[in-house]
């Protein structure tokens, strides 16, 4: 860190020569510290899953959700200061509601993440302010089906004008990742916190483009790769935390909710089985070397 | 000497990504006297250790009602937690004008450690200097949280904060397969005795230095045993009890040292 | 025709008399709503042994005319109640939308905690209450059927002055006057809850619709009708008024082209 004591890291909006907003890089360094998050898109659904640290035996098993429900169809997941976490679910929950008083609609999800990403920039354009320390996941799913308006008390007329197109398409999933800074792109696999690069590296083999993956195989592929992020900070327990919303013929019938106990168990029971199988795999594999050698 | 830079507000992270205006706030809780909260299935108890200012002078306050659902244990600075207090007292009764509901507690909760994390995020203003362990009983059961002044809210099982709160966790961790199957009693004891671990050689629990705050569901019924604060001369029956419970103790440890 | 372009086309003053501008006055005291627009008629509801039954028709009128016949006035919040609306029908939509972001923000969470009917009701009463407080109403009478805190069936009214009324069976607008002396004397007072079973609750609110249907002339046969039990409440729109008979009419003096 070359910038320390050169002054243009001590203040938020402040560039340094370089063009850098130090602040911003020190909010990341504050995401790269907390538990693993993982969001997994597929086509019929979206998977958020996060590595919850037990940082003591006191803590009440099971709660402390880290998952937050935005709306009934989106849901947000955090890594970094949980506090900022949470300003940062409850501004979405906000607009979400907002949009809803406005448009008489759900919000879609990349119009949300488009809100929510021009909000945390603002937190990196003032010197009374600090940047967010999380990098937060946001998913979930756009109604494919005609809605009714919030409120609606009958329909309109069944044919003529503002007839539906046959065959157009509309809906899905959307998962997006919104970095400190206020960055933010649309994901097929997106992964952050302490374990992220691991994450990304197994992500990146689901060939998630091809929307083959299942969102039951999504579920499973993500506690495997909370299971496999966490391997290089074993001396640690963890609890796994996991959310889906599918799509409106899918289990959640398009909306935001926990993973069912039996489903988590379920995957967890596989994850296991996988990292146990590896590291079989490198044992022998390290025997083999050692034969080698001799 | 080395100057930290980065400690002068709480809008400034450290090139670690830490905020240390936020890290000595939460130092402030641990120069407050120690307060310990625990819950079994049907309660949830609070115990505080009250210091006076002078041999003559009154004893602080550690633990405040704030609904006849829930309660506060204190350690910090107590007029930041008088303000956290006096909102948590206006949302509940807020939350029984509007929809004739006692509040969830997780949800004030959530609600100071909203407000306490804008105090994080913002020029001009400082983080609570104060952290909280809630105690309440909701539809859900009861419940236990620890607030802390970055904002960052957990529900526990058992939790001690303030000055040589570690010896009271310890305490804690030591016993918590017994903590869930307690009865109300034992539970009080568990939080008496996990006070006292953390006193000096020379300190003991009186009826003085001692508050308790208890808050449940009613055994037969499953309603709401409504918020109890035990001062003063009430409190003799429960130190009572815990001197019984030391005896026990010692009682044991000596029969297995003979068995050893 | 006269020279002036601007009287062009407009009633003439000394045909019709001089124009009544007075409503497009902008000083003097500001008015909100002083009568409803498009409204529903009757909502009636009859507790039973375990639950709730409550109907109301499809019909939402703009003043005699019948203007929209498929709407529907019981509107379902989550799986704790179902509030029944008459009145104004724009102002349903609104409370509509209070009742969904309500039922959205209590979801923030799974686990335990949710709104019952009783909460809804006491919550919908201190809105429309505030509402009558700045002289600006929302025009609703409803009805909140569900259960309350303790499990037992609840049913309460609530009208646009925030005054609220409850009774083992309800009815608002025209059924006050019309269904609510049949319900009496099908369910007398000295009658017990517990013998009235969900059928015979069912049929009682059926032979109300089938006499407003006769009766209110702003009321239509398509209706809706929804049961609350312990196991869920089941909706069911667009159901038809059967065994209609309007024999009766032959009898009635009064109006029409009769000569006595």
């Amino acid at each position: 860190m070359t910038s320390i004591g050169t002054g243009y890291d001590l203040s938020n909006s402040v560039f340094s020569p370089d063009g850098r907003n130090f602040q911003v890089e020190y909010a990341v360094k504050a995401v790269e510290n907390g538990g693993t998050a993982v969001g997994i898109r597929c086509k019929d659904g979206v998977v958020l899953a996060v590595e919850k640290i037990i940082t003591s035996k006191l803590l009440k098993p099971g709660a402390n959700r880290r998952i937050s429900t935005v709306d009934r169809h989106v849901g947000i997941v955090s890594a970094g200061l949980a506090p900022d976490g949470r300003h940062f679910v409850s501004r979405a929950r906000d607009e979400a509601s907002s949009w809803r008083s406005v448009y008489k609609g759900p919000i879609p999800i990349s119009a949300l993440a488009n809100r929510l990403g021009s909000y945390v920039q603002a937190y990196t354009l003032y010197s009374s302010v600090r940047p967010f320390g999380v990098t937060s996941i946001l998913g979930g799913w756009d109604s494919e089906a005609e809605l009714a308006v919030d409120g609606q008390v009958g329909s309109g007329p069944q044919s003529g004008a503002g007839g539906k197109v046959k065959g157009a398409k509309s809906g899905g999933p959307g998962l997006y990742m919104i970095e400190p800074s206020g960055l933010y792109w649309g994901y097929y696999g997106a992964a952050t916190g302490k374990g992220r690069q691991a994450a990304k590296a197994e992500l990146e083999k689901l060939d998630l483009a091809s929307e083959k993956l299942s969102l039951h195989d999504a579920v499973k592929e993500a506690a495997r790769i909370i299971y496999v992020a966490h391997e290089d900070n074993k001396d640690k327990e963890f609890e796994l935390e996991m959310s889906w919303i599918s799509s409106l013929e899918g289990p959640t019938k398009g909306r935001h909710e926990e993973v069912p106990k039996e489903l988590l168990e379920e995957a967890e029971r596989a994850a296991r089985r996988a990292l146990e199988g590896d590291d079989e795999d490198e044992e022998e594999g390290a025997k083999g070397n050692e034969q080698m050698e001799e | 000497m080395f100057r930290n830079n980065y400690d002068n507000d709480a809008v400034t992270f450290s090139p670690q990504g830490r905020i240390f205006q936020v890290e000595y706030a939460q130092e402030a809780v641990k120069q407050g006297s120690v307060v310990v909260g625990l819950v079994n299935k049907t309660h949830a108890v609070l115990v505080g250790l009250k210091r006076n200012a002078e041999e003559l002078s009154s004893y602080q306050k550690k633990i405040i009602e704030v609904d006849s659902h829930m309660g506060i244990a204190i350690a910090g600075l107590a007029s930041d937690a008088r303000v956290l207090s006096n909102y948590m007292k206006q949302q509940c009764l807020g939350s029984r004008m509007t929809y004739g509901r006692a509040m969830p507690v997780d949800r004030i909760v959530t609600q100071i450690a909203d407000r306490a994390q804008t105090n994080t995020q913002q020029y001009g203003k400082r983080p609570y200097g104060v952290g909280l362990l809630v105690a309440g009983v909701d539809e859900a059961g009861p419940h236990l949280f620890e607030f802390q002044p970055s904002g960052m809210t957990q529900e526990m099982v058992a939790c001690a904060i303030g000055a040589r709160s570690q010896m009271a966790r310890t305490y804690l961790e030591r016993n918590l397969d017994q903590l869930n199957d307690s009865s109300r009693d034992e539970l009080i004891t568990h939080g008496l005795r996990a006070l006292k671990e953390t006193l000096s050689q020379d300190k003991e629990l009186t009826v003085d230095n001692t508050s308790v705050g208890v808050v449940g569901l009613k055994h037969e019924t499953g309603k709401v045993e409504s918020f109890k604060l035990y001062e003063g001369q009430q409190l003799l029956p429960l130190l009572e009890a815990l001197e019984r419970s030391d005896v026990g103790e010692t009682k044991e440890g000596e029969t297995m040292e003979v068995d050893s | 025709m006269n020279h002036f372009p601007g009287t062009w086309g407009r009633p003439r003053d000394d045909v019709y008399g001089p124009y009544d501008s007075s409503y497009l006055r902008s000083t003097g005291p500001k008015a909100h709503t002083q009568s409803p627009a498009v409204t529903g008629t009757s909502v009636i509801a009859v507790k039973f042994n375990g639950g709730v039954a409550i109907a109301a028709d499809n019909l939402a009128s703009y003043g005699s005319l019948a203007r929209f016949t498929d709407v529907k006035r019981l509107r379902v919040f989550g799986d704790a109640a179902v509030v029944g609306f008459s009145g104004d029908v724009s102002d349903m939509q609104y409370i509509d939308r209070l009742l969904e972001s309500m039922d959205i923000r209590e979801n923030y969470s799974a686990h335990g905690n949710q709104l019952n009917a009783k909460n809804l009701h006491t919550y919908l009463s201190k809105v429309l209450y505030k509402r009558r407080s700045e002289f600006n109403p929302l025009w609703n009478h409803i009805l909140v059927a569900g259960f309350d805190g303790e499990k037992k069936p609840f049913l309460s009214s609530a009208d646009l002055l925030g005054t609220t009324f409850s009774a083992p069976h309800l009815a608002t607008g025209f059924g006050a006057h019309l269904a609510i002396p049949i319900l009496r004397r099908l369910f007398p007072e000295e009658r017990p809850i517990e013998e009235i079973t969900k059928e015979d609750a069912i049929k009682a609110l059926k032979e109300c619709l089938k006499v407003l249907w006769y009766r209110d002339a702003r009321s239509l046969d398509k209706y809706s009708l929804a049961v609350i039990t312990q196991e869920g409440i089941e909706v069911q729109e667009d159901q038809q008024i059967e065994a209609q008979s309007w024999a009766f009419a032959e009898t009635i003096k009064g109006y029409g082209a009769q000569t006595v």
